[in-house]
């Protein structure tokens, strides 16, 4: 056993790379289109006019962004960060290129060479049946498998998605998220731009996973990606996301809106694994619709950005719904994830499991945030709730704030939350073993972090194993 | 809702404000002034999510403190009980104005004071200026201010150091009339090393009492010095019109143990706040609760167990069992300081829906702010294992009376945890709930 660790030290130390040159590198770019700074109703139309969108699609931003403007900045969470965001002095539209490539040889040169080193292109071919990245606003490269489309297979950005597919994205888009429902889902639906559109049609499996990339690479920049997901009757698919973005001094905006719809029977998995750099304030709204017998699963890892605000959400609307929820999260050095899950009962016969693991080093904070509902006609449904925070460091913090309200005396609720440090016992187990003290850490906090990473393809699983043995060097002392 | 007026301003001759010595004049208009500038809570806030806080807003509109028949029947009982020796003294408080008590010969002899507050701030500045207001203030909140301002007369009682009290006291309260409004108030100073043991019983009637629609905002402060030993047992038995509010706090120094029983049984609208501040190394807090809510109540409970200290230990443990259409909303902070290793926090919330149409909220929270560390909370939501009535019902046991043995196995749980002279004088108060299932 030592020998795999110091395996895995040895692999450690030649990386021998931290943030900033792995993902922090930055392109000198010249935009096809950068406006100005600010949000406005003129920015809203010159965005929906560069799209050639329908007319219902800019009323629906119009409408949007008056909401963003009326909301005040909520008054719960780390308000003292929220506060600090300046909508002035963020650009929310930028367009890299004129057109969206399917040829990876057609992407510029520069958007290439990040995504390479990214190793996009490389996992597309290793295990992935689509693959869509966006820089900035826009999707840049687009490609899916051939056997994929002949199955009926919609994979398009969004933008894509509303110009071929109109009457779809009309039905269901802002059915799951209303604009109305809080301040960062009215701005990304007054300014989003980008993200992935999927159809699964009736009873199609998609095999390999599909996979979007998004990179922020100016600085002050807003990244609003609006992602829609319907699978159809008995359908299966499971969509993967990553992010990063260059570090720079000032802060950027990433605020996505992410709606799944899975009908009668259909399974989605959904994973995130964000790893935004340090000068992100990430504010997400995700949420699910799980119909009659349906399956929908959140896996979502937060590593990266300065504040996350994110609750994946499963509304378990048809009786025998099913829903899952696995978060973890690692707030480091000045982070605050404050990420958690939500789940609603609404229907009979569902159950749902949520599963939060989260760390806190140096001065990181980490937060729990849950809702666990259950509604009148809901009987006898079944909801656990198990959170478990680790912390290192006498900076550390770790809140946990689950909710449940339950309308319904025919429901079995149980929740269980745990905070501790790494036990000492441990630690001296394995040091007696021939393990030094960082070794030894690590080694528990990987098992800590195992059923997250299990759940994870197998070149995920690794990659984020890297990325906590980087944060976890030097810990001890 | 009648009487309740969400602009309500105290006046400015409210007569309690010109209660008292000249320190506590200036602290009763600093608590208006904070009332009357601080706007409601919030309803999107924690604490206030489920309860509106505009019922607890009260114009009083009459001084109505008649005693009903039925606390005079429960002062006759703790009376009996006093010359049986089973108490040490009992004080009776009607509508937080009139304040008497009787026994406690062991106390005063042993150098320790008993009296109305409004007598003690006269007579023992040193012993209650340092701390009346300390835990609860207006910076705790709004309706906490109310009660600092208006407070009409409290109870206060001192034990001084090494002074062990055996039996316990008992404190018979009395919310007025329909439309009155009383503000109760609570200081205890227990000094180094001392021992003793309250029975706080607020409503003094049983709940089925329906004709009273008064209102009470009462706030409690206890210090337990250091290594000293405080039990405390909330009784909430209030009228059942009566809307209740009531704030706790306890500070308690190395080595003091306390123990808090929260019994909510009472109240058309309830909304306890029971708060300890773990101060000093080896400070231990319990604090067992049951609630029970039937018909339309409506309870909104809140528990605060703050880690101010290293090497301190809590443990909660809340029990709900709901019937009808009452509704119960729980909040349990731990919150754990930075300053503040090697502590052990653990919550418990079980909540028992004994029927569709009952609500139950629960928000078990924690705030970790040290690695060095072992805290976890647990939750659980549900109704009767209906095996369990189906065995009871397979051995000739009917029904309604199954459900009481399993709402009876269920509560001993928690019963159990509190020493057994204590149990025996709360389980009787226990089992006129069960029995009213």
């Amino acid at each position: 056993m030592a020998d795999a660790v110091n395996k895995q030290k040895q692999d450690l130390s030649s990386l021998n790379e931290d943030y900033a040159s792995r993902y922090g590198f930055r392109d000198p770019v010249d935009y096809f289109h950068k406006g100005a700074k600010g949000i406005n109703h003129e920015v809203v139309e010159m965005i929906s006019r560069m799209k050639k969108e329908p007319r219902w699609m800019t009323e629906v931003r119009h409408q949007a962004l008056d909401v963003f403007l009326s909301k005040p900045t909520p008054r719960w969470g780390n308000t003292e960060l929220l506060g600090e965001i300046d909508y002035d002095d963020i650009y929310y539209f930028m367009k890299p290129i004129e057109n969206q490539q399917a040829s990876w040889d057609d992407v510029p040169e520069y958007i290439k060479k990040t995504f390479d080193r990214l190793g996009i292109p490389e996992a597309e071919q290793k295990f992935l049946g689509g693959v869509s990245a966006q820089y900035e606003s826009e999707v840049v490269y687009h490609s899916m498998q051939e056997d994929l489309k002949k199955q009926g297979i919609i994979f398009l950005d969004m933008d894509s998605g509303l110009r071929e597919h109109p009457d779809i994205v009309r039905k269901f888009f802002g059915t799951v998220i209303p604009a109305t429902d809080n301040k960062y889902a009215a701005l990304n639906t007054s300014v989003w731009s980008g993200g992935s559109f999927i159809y699964v049609p009736p009873g199609v499996e998609v095999r390999a996973p599909l996979q979007a990339y998004f990179r922020i690479n100016a600085e002050n920049m807003g990244q609003f990606e609006r992602t829609l997901i319907i699978a159809d009757k008995g359908s299966r698919v499971h969509y993967i996301e990553g992010c990063t973005a260059p570090v720079y001094s000032t802060d950027s905006l990433h605020s996505a809106v992410v709606e799944l719809i899975a009908l009668e029977g259909a399974y989605i998995r959904y994973t995130t694994i964000q790893n935004w750099s340090r000068n992100i304030y990430n504010l997400v709204t995700k949420r699910s619709t799980a119909h009659k017998n349906a399956t929908v699963e959140w896996v979502d890892g937060n590593l990266g950005s300065r504040l996350t605000m994110k609750y994946p959400c499963i509304q378990l609307v048809g009786e025998g719904a099913r829903g899952e929820i696995l978060s973890v999260a690692l707030a480091g050095k000045d982070q605050h994830q404050d990420a958690g899950a939500k789940v609603i009962h609404a229907a009979p016969n569902t159950s749902s499991r949520i599963t939060s693991k989260s760390i806190s080093k140096d001065n990181g904070r980490a937060t729990y945030r849950g809702l666990a509902k259950v509604h009148k006609n809901a009987a006898n449904c079944r909801i656990s709730v198990e959170c478990d925070a680790l912390l290192i460091g006498e900076q550390a913090r770790s809140d946990t704030y689950p909710t449940m309200e339950i309308d319904n005396d025919r429901v079995r609720v149980e929740h269980e939350a745990r905070v501790s440090k790494v036990a000492e016992e441990q630690l001296f187990y394995l040091r007696s073993r021939g393990l030094s003290e960082d070794e030894a850490r690590l080694l528990i906090v990987n098992g800590f972090m195992e059923p997250f990473t299990k759940e994870l393809p197998l070149e995920y699983a690794v990659e984020l194993n890297r990325l906590i043995a980087l944060e976890m060097e030097g810990s001890v002392g | 809702m009648r009487n309740s007026k969400t602009e309500y301003m105290i006046p400015e001759k409210a007569p309690e404000l010109q209660q008292g010595p000249e320190w506590l004049k200036k602290q009763r208009r600093q608590q208006r002034e904070t009332f009357n500038s601080l706007p409601l809570p919030q309803r999107g806030l924690q604490l206030w999510r489920y309860t509106d806080p505009a019922r607890f807003v009260f114009e009083r509109i009459s001084d109505d403190i008649a005693v009903n028949g039925r606390f005079e029947a429960a002062k006759t009982v703790e009376q009996k009980h006093l010359r049986n020796g089973r108490l040490t003294g009992l004080i009776t408080d009607v509508a937080g104005r009139e304040i008497t008590a009787h026994g406690f010969e062991e106390i005063t002899a042993g150098g320790g004071q008993v009296s109305s507050l409004a007598t003690a701030v006269e007579t023992h500045f040193a012993l209650v200026e340092p701390y009346l207001y300390s835990l609860v203030n207006a910076q705790t909140g709004k309706f906490e201010a109310m009660n600092g301002a208006l407070w009409h007369d409290g109870i206060f009682l001192y034990i001084p150091d090494n002074l062990a009290i055996e039996k316990p006291i008992h404190l018979l309260r009395q919310a007025g009339g329909p439309g009155s409004a009383a503000f109760p108030r609570l200081l205890v100073v227990a000094g180094k090393n001392a021992e003793v043991t309250l029975i706080d019983e607020y409503g003094g009637g049983p709940a089925d009492d329906t004709n009273g629609a008064a209102y009470s905002n009462a706030a409690v402060e206890i210090m337990a010095q250091d290594d000293s030993r405080v039990r405390y047992i909330s009784l909430q038995r209030q009228t059942a019109g009566t809307r209740f509010y009531l704030t706790h706090r306890a500070r308690i120094g190395r080595g003091a143990q306390m123990l808090t029983v929260p019994l909510a049984f009472g109240g058309a609208l309830s909304k306890q706040n029971f708060g300890v501040i773990l101060d000093g190394p080896g400070a231990d807090s319990r604090m067992y609760g049951l609630l029970f809510g039937s018909r339309h109540q409506h309870f909104d409970n809140h528990t605060l167990h703050h880690h101010a200290a290293g090497q301190t230990y809590s443990n909660i443990n809340f029990k709900v069992v709901l019937r009808d259409r009452a509704l119960s909303a729980y909040t349990g902070l731990i919150r754990i300081d930075r300053a503040a290793p090697g502590c052990e926090a653990y919550q418990e919330n079980r909540n028992l829906l004994l029927n569709d149409g009952t609500r139950a909220e629960t928000i078990p929270e924690l705030e970790i702010l040290n690695e060095d560390v072992s805290c976890s909370h647990g939750a659980t939501l549900g109704p009767i294992d209906p095996l369990l009535t189906f065995y009871l019902g397979s051995r000739g046991i009917p029904g309604p009376e199954a459900v009481r043995m399993i709402v009876g196995g269920f509560v001993a749980d928690t019963l159990k945890l509190v020493p057994e002279d204590i149990r025996e004088r709360i389980s009787g108060f226990v089992d006129e709930r069960l029995e009213a299932l």
